[in-house]
């Protein structure tokens, strides 16, 4: 009698197991959850992204458009007398121009007092318009230096000159000269991995940063 | 053992009554239910387990070509022309671009390297972007090769960089930036880890991969202590037109799904004297790259005579890729007060 309960009990619950498994596998062949792909939306990438041109596009010559009219600067500065002092004062003309150069306070810093289409060297001597890299050296030996061995500065094209040309920029494509800071610029957009977006809820780390230690609060 | 004996005995008798002797035709017909089931379960797990090759395109099973192509390095000239007029034929079919489909071998002394200025890098992510385009990468699932992380001043410190960063413009004065990509390592251990040997490094320092020989075990991932190496998890999905049709077997051809892939210092360009699509675009010049056998180079230059810092260096990879600063840095948040008589009282 025993033996026929302890039998009986081993088939159900082997029965029960079985029950388990078979809808369990019913479960997976009809799969009701359907598959969604964890992948995010390709983002959008603005053209200037990739965008290969200097953003400065300076004239390389002393000329100076007015409406319709381009004048070379001498046009002018011939005739008008340059200051007889340096004592600071207010510009009448060229005022869209706002010098924050380091501690350069007027204009004959760089520009030439009589010659007005060239630049002034140590000497009072003159530096063509083509060549304001060697203004530029007067004061800044060091990123000379570098500039003029590649280290400091752009380069497009080839890296092997004899397979190709490449480009090397000057100081003023990168840099306003009246204004020299690399100008701040927006971001490209950032990267758009699985923890980051909308889709944070249901993924892991809680959607915290990883990245971000606790001690940093995330700043928007 | 006592134990033991009782219970084997126990199970002997009752398989003795599952057969259905003695008690008769009521077991037989519920082990005959038992077993029914057992078997119906079996062929159901065996057909949810078989469940995921409903997914399966046509593309995934292998041709016999592709499944008998050799390593690239054990590739004949023959071999090569027939695979790649296959891969070829491939993208023209998949993308309905013709790709002008390379094989550049490294140049006779020239061994790259890479120099990144971190005292210029404004953080402006525009070297990513290039990236992306320039090698066909997937752009959802996302991948990148280059990571720019956004850095606390005062020490180098990764442990509290942040690649996230979204201000509305960079840099934020009180961050510096530091991008991070493949190292092309000397001593890499991403190719050390490789079970299969399907990622080597060539003569001119780029460690690249035969992405048709990768089993996509992720081993080098791993290992790569710059996180370089990014995995296919699906086909490389790509806006249609934004195909880049100059390519290399080894370099930015489409990968497939399933295999690992990494930056290679855009070999298809660097390998026919242009530069990498990252030191074009970037707007500051902080990117430089050359051949550091040749003296007079760009890279050699500062090697030679500028500050050097080598990323996780104790880790003994040996990089090829070399971050430098200026003498005062980048002076981009320290305005200088303009010169006043008074101040000079």
């Amino acid at each position: 009698m025993a033996e026929e309960g302890i039998n009986r009990a081993g088939h159900r619950s082997g029965f029960a197991i079985l029950i388990v498994f078979v809808l369990l596998a019913v479960f997976l062949v009809i799969s009701p959850f359907t598959f969604e792909n964890p992948a995010l939306e390709p983002i959008h990438v603005p053209a200037w992204c990739t965008d290969i041109s200097p953003i400065r596009q300076p004239d390389m010559a002393p000329e100076y458009p007015v409406g319709v009219f381009t004048f070379r600067c001498n046009d002018c500065h011939k005739i008008i007398p340059p200051p007889a002092n340096d004592r600071i004062r207010e510009v009448v003309q060229h005022r869209e121009i706002e010098l924050k150069h380091g501690i350069n306070t007027w204009c004959l810093s760089c520009h030439h007092s009589k010659n007005r289409d060239a630049f002034v060297d140590d000497r009072g001597g003159e530096i063509s318009w083509s060549q304001p890299q060697l203004l530029c050296a007067r004061c800044h030996g060091p990123v000379y230096r570098d500039w003029q061995h590649g280290a400091h500065g752009r380069s497009n094209g080839y890296w092997d000159r004899s397979l190709g040309d490449q480009s090397r920029l000057k100081c003023i494509h990168c840099h306003d000269p009246h204004e020299p800071p690399f100008p701040p610029m927006p971001p490209a957009p950032g990267p758009n991995t699985l923890r980051m977006d909308s889709k944070v809820d249901r993924i892991p780390h809680g959607g915290r940063n990883p990245l971000q230690l606790d001690h940093d609060e995330p700043t928007d | 053992m006592h134990d033991f004996q009782e219970e084997a005995s126990d199970s002997n008798r009752s398989m003795k009554s599952a057969t259905g002797d003695g008690a008769g035709s009521e077991c037989s017909r519920r082990g005959f239910v038992v077993q029914a089931a057992a078997a119906l379960a079996g062929a159901s797990a065996l057909a949810a387990a078989l469940a995921p090759l409903r997914h399966f395109a046509s593309d995934d099973i292998p041709t016999i070509d592709e499944f008998l192509q050799k390593h690239y390095k054990e590739m004949t000239r023959e071999d090569k022309e027939r695979v790649f007029a296959r891969i070829h034929d491939a993208v023209q079919k998949r993308y309905g671009v013709a790709p002008k489909l390379l094989d550049p071998p490294p140049m006779d002394g020239v061994e790259f390297v890479y120099g990144l200025n971190l005292s210029r890098c404004i953080g402006c992510r525009k070297c990513v972007h290039a990236c992306v385009q320039e090698n066909n990468l997937s752009r959802s699932p996302e991948i990148q090769y280059i990571r720019v992380l956004e850095m606390e001043k005062g020490s180098i410190n990764l442990e509290t960089a942040n690649h996230h960063y979204d201000p509305p413009q960079v840099p934020n004065p009180e961050k510096y930036y530091m991008p991070v990509q493949c190292h092309q390592c000397a001593d890499p251990p991403c190719v050390k880890v490789c079970p299969v040997e399907a990622t080597w490094q060539e003569p001119d320092g780029i460690t690249v991969i035969d992405y048709d020989w990768c089993i996509g075990c992720r081993y080098c991932e791993a290992a790569c202590p710059y996180w370089a190496r990014r995995f296919n998890f699906t086909e490389p999905v790509l806006p249609d037109g934004e195909l880049q049709p100059n390519m290399a077997y080894l370099s930015n051809r489409p990968r497939p799904k399933g295999v690992m892939e990494k930056c290679t210092f855009c070999l298809h360009r660097t390998r026919v004297g242009r530069l990498p699509a990252c030191v074009e675009v970037c707007p500051t010049g902080s990117r430089k790259f050359g051949n550091v056998l040749d003296p007079e180079s760009e890279v050699a230059y500062i090697l030679k005579h500028k500050r050097i810092y080598i990323l996780k260096e104790d880790v003994g990879t040996i990089p090829r890729f070399f971050y430098y600063f200026d003498e005062r840095g980048s002076r981009y948040h320290e305005p200088i007060a303009p010169y006043t008589p008074e101040s000079d009282a």
